[in-house]
């Protein structure tokens, strides 16, 4: 069962809860979803992180690629998404949305951070005027969060392949 | 002379014109690319001058025509369209352009902000030699040659020994009657005061975030140029990483990298080391970032800021633009960590606007 089968199939069982915690791993990947709410179409998801030890000791270009090749991928969220900084010390990558969503009563953006050690993160923001910004659950369907799962673990795969 | 009168009531008009717009030059920043050496180009709203004003025709008013007493008045509308055509006059937008002296400038910015006088460091006065010519000597370059000296040496030299002639009064100078000018070497005291503008161009930094740095520093280095002679002017750009740069580069660069203030903290820390002793200098620190500092860099900052920074500046600003994220919290933990500190001074700049309140703070200290 790959990652994306393995998650979707317990989803089922965090319907009408609240704050749990799915996990499924494939070999030497673990992909974790943190749900806030789940109902039979769409899920409310906190936190989603595709961890590895596989991106232990890559160079900063191969992740930087590799975070172009992941947002060309990713066009089927609220906004597109563009990397916007790389820490050539930490060996990170920043991605968010670009531009980011304005509404009256503040803004919203994802953020995916792609980092050697390594691991492949995905939240959701809001930032409200006057207050500092605020993580808040990313509503998807089912169907997209399989597909961020898939394009996570091919991101690692082109990595390795780099 | 009455056109010299006229002139000066015209300057007058345009000077309060300014003053009265001064606010919207602040906080746009379109006349730092009007800026000269000594002056800056400002385009000031044409000025009204009275003149009649045609209403529609057809409007009604008194008219003369072939209509008898009695007969009903038409309704405006009622006659044949007539076809319209392009204007030949400037429209009303157009603008005039005024030269205003930087140091004008700087009076009417601190009019507007009611900003201090800065009070300089005690122990930063530098004495400088200065020359001035007043003096006269026996010897020197012909190009200094007193004329009215010389003649009146000659003059007095030929009536003393009987060779001045009223009839024929032809004044000869010779050799010992040649007077020059010469200086005399005068200190003079003056202030050293260095401004070092710290930007974080990191991915993050947008160009209207840099815009707004871009019109900020124009202003403070316009003021702090009126209250010193020279001030010497330094940037500092970083990302993960710091370098000093010309000012050219620090307002046009963009770089892709994370943000590690402290890189910038060092630059700068090592820059006064290097170049301007503490004692002599008045240090004027400003940085601008989104705040969006990376990982665990905060406690590294803070400690070079707390350590070399902070003691050795007249006074650190730290502006922070708001990113279109809203993602930066440095402002806060700087709060935390130094916000007893009086020589801070934190400003957060939303948006263009944000500005003129900025300045007001970062100035109104008087130091």
């Amino acid at each position: 069962m790959t990652l994306r089968e393995n998650i979707l199939s317990q989803l089922p069982n965090t319907i009408g809860k609240q704050h749990q915690r799915v996990v499924a791993i494939d070999g030497p990947r673990t992909a974790r979803c943190e749900v806030d709410q789940c109902d039979q179409l769409a899920v409310a998801v906190y936190e989603l992180v595709l961890e590895t030890s596989e991106l232990a000791n890559v160079e900063v270009a191969a992740l930087h690629r590799a975070s172009e090749a992941l947002c060309k991928r990713v066009t089927y969220l609220l906004e597109p998404i563009s990397p916007i900084e790389t820490d050539a010390d930490s060996c990170i990558v920043q991605m968010r949305s670009s531009p980011p969503q304005q509404h009256e009563n503040g803004r919203f953006y994802y953020e995916l951070m792609l980092r050697r050690g390594g691991a492949v993160t995905m939240y959701r923001y809001e930032k409200q005027p006057g207050s500092i910004r605020q993580r808040v659950a990313a509503n998807i369907t089912h169907e997209v969060l399989g597909r961020l799962v898939d394009d996570f673990n091919t991101t690692v795969e082109e990595v390795n392949g780099a | 002379m009455e056109i010299e009168r006229d002139q000066r009531r015209f300057k007058q008009i345009v000077r309060g014109r300014i003053r009265e717009n001064l606010r919207k030059y602040i906080t746009h920043g379109e006349m730092i690319g009007r800026k000269g050496k000594e002056a800056v180009s400002i385009p000031v709203p044409k000025l009204d001058v009275p003149r009649f004003r045609f209403g529609k025709n057809g409007s009604g008013g008194v008219g003369q025509g072939d209509g008898e007493e009695g007969d009903a008045v038409g309704k405006p509308g009622d006659g044949p369209d007539g076809s319209g055509g392009a204007g030949s006059e400037p429209g009303s937008g157009h603008l005039m352009e005024v030269e205003v002296s930087l140091e004008e400038l700087a009076a009417m910015l601190g009019d507007e902000l009611e900003l201090p006088r800065i009070e300089p460091k005690g122990t930063a006065n530098v004495v400088a030699e200065k020359s001035k010519y007043n003096s006269v000597r026996q010897t020197g370059p012909e190009s200094l040659k007193h004329f009215k000296r010389t003649y009146l040496s000659a003059l007095r030299r030929q009536i003393s020994t009987g060779n001045y002639r009223p009839d024929d009064p032809k004044i000869v100078p010779i050799k010992r009657d040649k007077k020059y000018r010469s200086w005399n070497d005068i200190p003079k005291p003056q202030v050293n005061a260095t401004v070092i503008y710290l930007m974080d161009v990191s991915g993050s930094m947008t160009d209207d975030q840099k815009e707004i740095v871009r019109t900020e520093a124009f202003w403070i280095d316009t003021w702090l140029a009126s209250q010193y002679k020279g001030v010497e002017k330094r940037y500092i750009i970083h990302d993960a990483v710091a370098k000093e740069v010309d000012e050219h580069t620090f307002y046009h660069t963009r770089e892709s990298g994370g943000t590690r203030i402290s890189s910038a903290y060092q630059v700068c820390a090592d820059l006064i080391e290097k170049s301007f002793p503490v004692a002599d200098w008045n240090i004027y620190i400003f940085q601008f970032s989104d705040g969006d500092n990376w990982g665990d860099d905060n406690r590294q900052a803070f400690e070079l800021l707390g350590e070399k920074l902070l003691p050795a500046s007249n006074i650190f600003c730290y502006g922070q633009v708001e990113s279109p994220y809203g993602s930066g919290d440095f402002i806060d933990a700087l709060h935390q960590e130094y916000g007893e500190n009086e020589k801070l001074v934190t400003s957060e700049i939303p948006d263009k606007d944000g500005i003129y309140k900025s300045i007001k703070k970062f100035l109104g200290k008087g130091k």
